[in-house]
């Protein structure tokens, strides 16, 4: 199995301080600290050192990482390897950022370096394997930096974080505990009541700032959107009543208001029998309608959004309202009402 | 007032007789089962002294009750599609394979009861599967009464050790409308005066039955009130690092933003009643049921009560960002029951009860990896259950 090892000009021995405008370039073999590394590795060949000059990488990074993972491409290693970057900020942020864009590339990518280096931030999904703070580490990190390697090129699935040796990615996993969650909980409680406050999983909620208020709405393109899981009798696109993967847009064809006869909502998360009785209750159409009439809102846009807010992950739900959000604002939607359930 | 319970060898269990319009099978451990559309899990209990092993009157909690141990009736119901106001979501048991590992009953014998639907809507035959589960859960459990228990356990509260801090379990029940609450003496907890101070041993005692068909991860089925490792812990822990101070029993699903607050901070004041220091928060179903959650940790912190939570996580496997679906800068101890959409390896049993198809139309014996999310309980936000999430 191949794997190509990413150094800076320093480790890549073609220069001090005085070489950091070097822009990428391709050597063949390890080099430097890749050749302890080769010693170590299981049935794993380092194939292509690739390096780059810190300076270089900081003010041009596009074209560094384009000319980097050009490399990869020729190369198709199993697995990229970078650092040992220790505590050194470009370096690690070099070696953090190409090891992410592998990772997109679908290389298994695992980097070493300092845990407080801001590298650590830019690898994202990527593996990083903890060194020390300066190249007194380098005995140290080069064998744990090979084991998860060689893990990886073999297609191995690692185990913990804490049985790996590398840092915690931010994955959310399962485990079973040797205590239930009833015992865990007395435990948190009683060492809360002695001054020891801990927790088995952060807070923090994704606040969305409330835009500007619309000032004239009588000028504006209005759009209904909605996550009650408003469809079409019948439900042709099989929206789900739970977990949707995906949300849909409805032409309104001009219709005036959202007749039970015509639509429902599949929801699975609420006693939908009012809201089908009369689905304007979900999406207001038939008051919108008259606000256009009016001349209260300049136009009502042709076609509702729609979803399933549902055991929905955070994540995707984000998803779902960007892609939205994308689509609207092309179509020059200057304002929304988003009804909730 | 002291309550005993005792427990007796499933030995004693007795072949059920028939029941009209049920399917009746034993499963015993290790057998290659899937179940399917279960709804209850409840275990065998009979009172020596002729009054209701799950009463609607009366007070539980009180004198004796008997239990067969390692027996575990299950009810398992496809509901009408057409007649479904709310859309109860899948619920699987796997009594083997990878599944088995999330359920604490693959090791005990199940009795499973598969309803066929008949006359009347879904709110009947809901109604009647649930009576009749609990009426063959107290049946089974007779043969008790002319046997020697294996050992005989004692439930009291006392004022404790004065110097230890006062901890109260405050359990939240949902109510969400028909299929989605629990019952409290057989109504509905909605209509049950919560919140509540009750004793803890009426919960264990067969007070607060399930009824409550959502998430079914997330669902505290009737076996996990019996069982609730929470409450037997703060009996075990009483006088030695802590004081039981007491049991609230709190309403989740409030349907307003004003009764929501209302309801946790009359929660915060059972739990002052109490004379708690810290109180431990658990959480019935998901969603909704979370900010009702949130708000009574934030109303207890308020006045003077340390809190933790306990409650399951929803996030993408792939992603990197953990967060809740509610949370308050004041639930700082928090204890997580799993991460509900993670996948568990696909296993194919060798026989399918409850019923062949699940409910988004796969076969049930050949579904693929299914979500920790429809595995019953395997999430409970009662700390039932081992299960955990961590960062990785």
């Amino acid at each position: 199995m191949k794997a190509v090892h990413y150094l800076n000009q320093f480790f890549a021995g073609l220069g001090g301080e005085d070489k950091a405008e070097t822009p990428p370039v391709r050597l063949d073999g390890p080099v430097g600290p890749g050749r302890g590394l080769a010693a170590e590795l299981e049935d794993v060949e380092i194939v292509a050192t690739i390096a780059c000059g810190d300076d270089y990488f900081a003010e041009h990074e596009d074209e560094a990482l384009a000319t980097l993972l050009g490399y990869l491409d020729e190369d198709r290693p199993e697995v990229l390897v970078a650092g040992p970057a220790f505590g050194s900020g470009r370096y690690g942020y070099a070696c953090g950022t190409l090891a992410a864009a592998a990772v997109e590339r679908d290389i298994p990518s695992v980097v070493a370096m300092h845990p407080e280096n801001p590298g650590v931030d830019a690898a994202g999904t990527a593996y990083v394997v903890p060194a020390a703070v300066n190249v007194a580490g380098m005995r140290d990190a080069l064998p744990r930096l090979a084991r998860v390697a060689s893990a990886l090129a073999a297609g191995r699935e690692l185990g913990t974080p804490d049985e790996e040796g590398y840092l915690a990615r931010g994955f959310r996993r399962n485990y079973f505990a040797e205590k239930t969650g009833a015992e865990r909980a007395l435990d948190l409680l009683l060492a809360k009541l002695g001054g020891e406050t801990r927790t088995e999983v952060g807070g923090g909620l994704d606040r969305v700032e409330p835009p500007a208020a619309v000032l004239d709405l009588s000028q504006v393109l209005v759009a209904l959107v909605t996550e009650a899981g408003c469809v079409p009798q019948g439900n042709p696109d099989r929206l789900p009543s739970v977990r949707a993967q995906g949300w849909f847009r409805y032409d309104l064809n001009g219709e005036e208001t959202l007749s039970a006869a015509r639509y429902e909502s599949v929801h699975g998360g609420f006693d939908v029998t009012l809201a089908n009785e009369d689905p304007n209750r979900l999406v207001p159409l038939d008051t919108a309608r008259e606000l256009e009439r009016e001349g209260r809102i300049g136009r009502l846009h042709e076609a509702f959004y729609t979803t399933t807010g549902n055991g929905t992950p955070v994540v995707t739900s984000t998803r779902f309202g960007r892609e939205i959000a994308g689509e609207l604002r092309e179509a020059g939607v200057g304002a929304v009402l988003l009804s909730g359930t | 007032m002291a309550w005993q319970l005792a427990t007796f060898s499933a030995g004693l269990l007795r072949e059920p007789e028939p029941l009209q319009g049920v399917n009746i099978e034993i499963v015993r451990h290790g057998e290659p089962v899937r179940l399917t559309h279960v709804l209850d899990a409840v275990e065998p209990r009979v009172r020596p002294d002729g009054r209701a092993a799950f009463p609607t009157e009366g007070k539980a909690g009180e004198g004796r009750t008997n239990r067969l141990d390692g027996v575990v009736v299950f009810s398992c119901l496809d509901f009408l599609e057409e007649e479904r106001p709310l859309h109860e979501q899948e619920s699987i048991v796997d009594l083997a394979g990878p599944g088995a590992e999330f359920t604490p009953f693959a090791r005990e014998t199940c009795v499973v009861l598969t309803f066929r639907p008949g006359e009347g809507g879904n709110q009947d035959l809901e109604a009647r599967a649930r009576r009749e589960t609990l009426a063959l859960a107290e049946r089974l459990a007779e043969p008790t009464l002319e046997a020697e228990p294996a050992r005989v356990e004692t439930f009291a509260m006392d004022a404790g050790d004065r110097s230890l801090p006062r901890v109260a379990a405050m359990i939240q029940l949902s109510d969400l409308g028909p299929l989605y609450y629990q019952f409290v003496y057989g109504t509905p907890a909605g209509q049950a005066g919560l919140p509540r101070i009750v004793d803890p041993a009426e919960l264990l005692d067969g007070a607060v039955t399930c009824g409550e068909y959502h998430w079914a991860a997330m669902r505290n089925p009737t076996i996990f009130f019996q069982r609730n490792a929470l409450v037997r812990s703060l009996y075990a822990e009483h006088g030695k690092r802590l004081s039981f101070a007491g049991l609230v029993l709190m309403r989740g699903y409030e349907q307003s933003a004003d009764d929501k607050q209302r309801a946790a901070e009359a929660a915060a004041a059972r739990a002052q009643e109490l004379g708690a220091d810290g109180v431990v928060i658990t959480t019935d179903a998901g969603g909704n049921s979370h900010t009702d959650v949130m708000l009574t940790c934030r109303a207890c912190e308020r006045a003077g009560i340390r809190t933790t939570v306990i409650l399951a996580e929803e996030t993408d496997p792939e992603s990197t960002r953990p967060i809740l679906t509610d949370w308050v800068p004041e639930a700082d101890s928090i204890v997580s029951t799993g991460n509900l959409e993670e996948l568990v390896e696909e296993w194919k049993p060798e026989r399918v009860l409850g019923g062949d198809t699940l409910l988004d139309g796969t076969v049930a014996a050949n579904a693929g990896p299914i979500p920790v999310r429809n595995y019953l309980g395997a999430a409970n936000q009662m700390g039932q259950l081992t299960l955990g999430a961590r960062t990785e």
